[in-house]
């Protein structure tokens, strides 16, 4: 997904184009069609005959032509069908308007709020927001998700009869709705980036467009939002998760657990960006589970090895965490920062309440992290059987074999 | 005075013009559609100097239009509300001159405008006094 430059403008120019033709002519739907046949349009015609005087201005002229012809060709199916395109005017128009009048800017932002819409369920959203805002074809969303193309063709259309049917205006969301919706922007971006961080199917353990993709629609959202310290936050714990990336893989593919990974390889400007952000955004509260994660991302990232790392203060900041996430797999983390600091006996023992939490019954994530722990106490067998049951319920094929791995290097050493 | 010059045509005729033939109504060619917008240009620009020109507008194609009506009270949108045969309002002037007949004669001078000819053979324009105050339309 990284390109030409042509190709960049055209995904930093997309929500600006599609917000300027659905401020003027609405159908959301429709004109995000038309959006990217434009865009599709500017890709093949611009490199043969040179980038328009006013590439914005180009791709609005044309996708508002092609819009005209799209509505057409439904006029001439409802005509057909004898059906009208009617609908009650949502409540919100009628009352009167109380937020300043909308800059071009905001339409960037109208559109993340729109794409992330409550009524659509979040794999939706995550197609819808990548195509809508970040410009990609429904054949590169496909591909990056590893669904059929015309399955991802149906959830995006479908995405789209919700928005409609939805009625949201082509507005900002009002303040008392706005922090609730903008914690769905962002949970929908951090899912894009998690799913190409940690693929959680396939045979490639990492698929780096979509982070790449999911930092650079962070960074829009920062440069919207720079007061919010969630969306600073967000943007740090992506850029201090992905400065590991290339230590996270051997030469094989396979995975490296991070206190054996070679810190040299991280990427050092990645860090500095992400600490640098992370220490700007705390200060300003209120602390949100982004900027807390993004901190204890910082305290590994600021490690020079696995052994300088600040158990205690990374314990410190999970039990905050922990006091406002419900999320299992902090909890599985919490306990590993418990086994650093006090051992893994502690560790194992908070395991324990979490076996029956059933948001992690059937994943490799608990008997992988009890298995390391069991390794840390030195409980050899115990840790093999557990990597094996993780194993065989990791889901990627690097994930397998590291597991596998791991359990064959413990029965190694036991035989010897 | 004011007058306003009213121009209509149907979604069917904003096709052809823009290249896409209707029933009937074949596709402009590049060369008509560039002259027929060569000559409203020099039609409004000539206005403009006389100072006879208060505004000219042309209106986006009639699918793109939204009508609002109420239903139990409850106001009701459709989305491309004409159909693609109904000749709606396409775009206008607003001339000031001396009289209902200088205004007639300005209007009459579109019966230069280019055109194929099944578009000049029914083509039309109304001219249309506005108000110039409430008392006028005895409200």
């Amino acid at each position: 997904m990284p390109g030409t430059g042509t190709e960049d403008l055209l995904r930093q120019l997309a929500p600006q184009v599609l917000g300027a033709v659905v401020r003027r002519y609405g159908h959301f739907g429709t004109a995000e069609d038309a959006v990217q046949e434009a865009l599709l349009a500017a890709a093949t015609q611009w490199p043969e005959q040179g980038i328009p005087a006013s590439p914005r201005g180009w791709l609005i002229t044309v996708a508002s032509r092609r819009l005209t012809d799209l509505l057409r060709s439904e006029q001439a199916r409802r005509q057909r069908e004898s059906t009208v395109a009617s609908w009650a005017l949502p409540d919100q128009w009628l009352a009167p308007a109380a937020d300043d009048p909308p800059t071009g800017a905001d339409d960037t932002l109208i559109l993340l709020f729109m794409c992330c819409h409550p009524a659509l369920s979040a794999a939706s959203q995550i197609a819808l927001t990548l195509r809508a805002v970040g410009g990609l074809t429904t054949a590169e969303i496909a591909r990056a998700f590893l669904v059929p193309e015309p399955a991802m063709t149906r959830r995006i259309s479908r995405a789209k009869q919700a928005i409609a049917a939805s009625g949201i205006p082509f507005t900002l969301p009002k303040p008392p709705d706005r922090a609730e919706r903008l914690s769905a922007v962002l949970h929908v971006l951090y899912l894009i980036f998690t799913e190409g961080y940690a693929a959680t199917s396939g045979p490639s353990l990492q698929r780096g467009e979509l982070t790449a993709e999911a930092i650079r629609l962070a960074r829009i959202a920062h440069g919207l939002l720079p007061d919010d310290s969630e969306v600073t936050g967000l943007l740090a714990l992506m850029l201090l998760t992905d400065a590991r990336r290339p230590a996270r893989t051997g030469p094989h593919g396979e995975l490296i657990p991070m206190a054996e990974q070679d810190r040299g390889r991280w990427n050092a400007a990645c860090i500095a960006e992400g600490v640098a952000l992370i220490t700007g955004a705390l200060p300003h509260g209120p602390t949100g589970p982004y900027q807390l994660q993004a901190a204890i991302a910082a305290l590994h990232g600021e490690a020079l090895s696995a052994d300088a790392t600040d158990w205690p203060q990374i314990l410190a900041l999970y039990e905050l965490l922990m006091q406002i996430s419900d999320n299992p797999v902090v909890a599985l983390n919490h306990a590993v920062a418990v086994a650093m600091v006090h051992g893994p006996a502690a560790g194992l023992a908070l395991l324990g309440e979490l076996a029956g939490d059933e948001r992690l019954a059937g994943g490799h994530r608990l008997p992988t992290v009890r298995a390391h722990l069991l390794e840390m106490a030195g409980d050899q067998a115990a840790a093999r059987e557990s990597y094996l049951a993780a194993a065989r319920r990791a889901g990627s094929i690097p994930q397998q074999r590291y597991l596998n791995t791991r359990a064959a290097r413990l029965a190694d050493s036991q035989s010897t | 005075m004011k007058y306003m010059l009213l121009m209509f045509g149907s979604q069917q005729d904003y096709d052809a013009l823009t290249g896409s033939p209707a029933p009937g109504k074949p596709a402009w060619s590049p060369q008509e559609a560039a002259a027929m917008g060569a000559f409203m240009g020099s039609f409004s620009q000539d206005l403009a100097e006389s100072g006879e020109l208060v505004d000219a507008r042309g209106l986006t194609a009639p699918v793109h239009a939204r009508r609002l009506r109420l239903e139990s009270g409850v106001p009701v949108v459709t989305d491309g509300p004409y159909p693609e045969t109904e000749e709606v309002l396409a775009g206008y002037w607003i001339i000031e001159c001396d009289s209902f007949d200088r205004a007639t004669e300005i209007a009459s001078r579109l019966a230069d405008c280019p055109g194929p000819e099944y578009v000049r053979g029914v083509a039309k324009v109304d001219v249309r006094p506005i108000a110039e105050s409430r008392d006028e339309l005895e409200l």
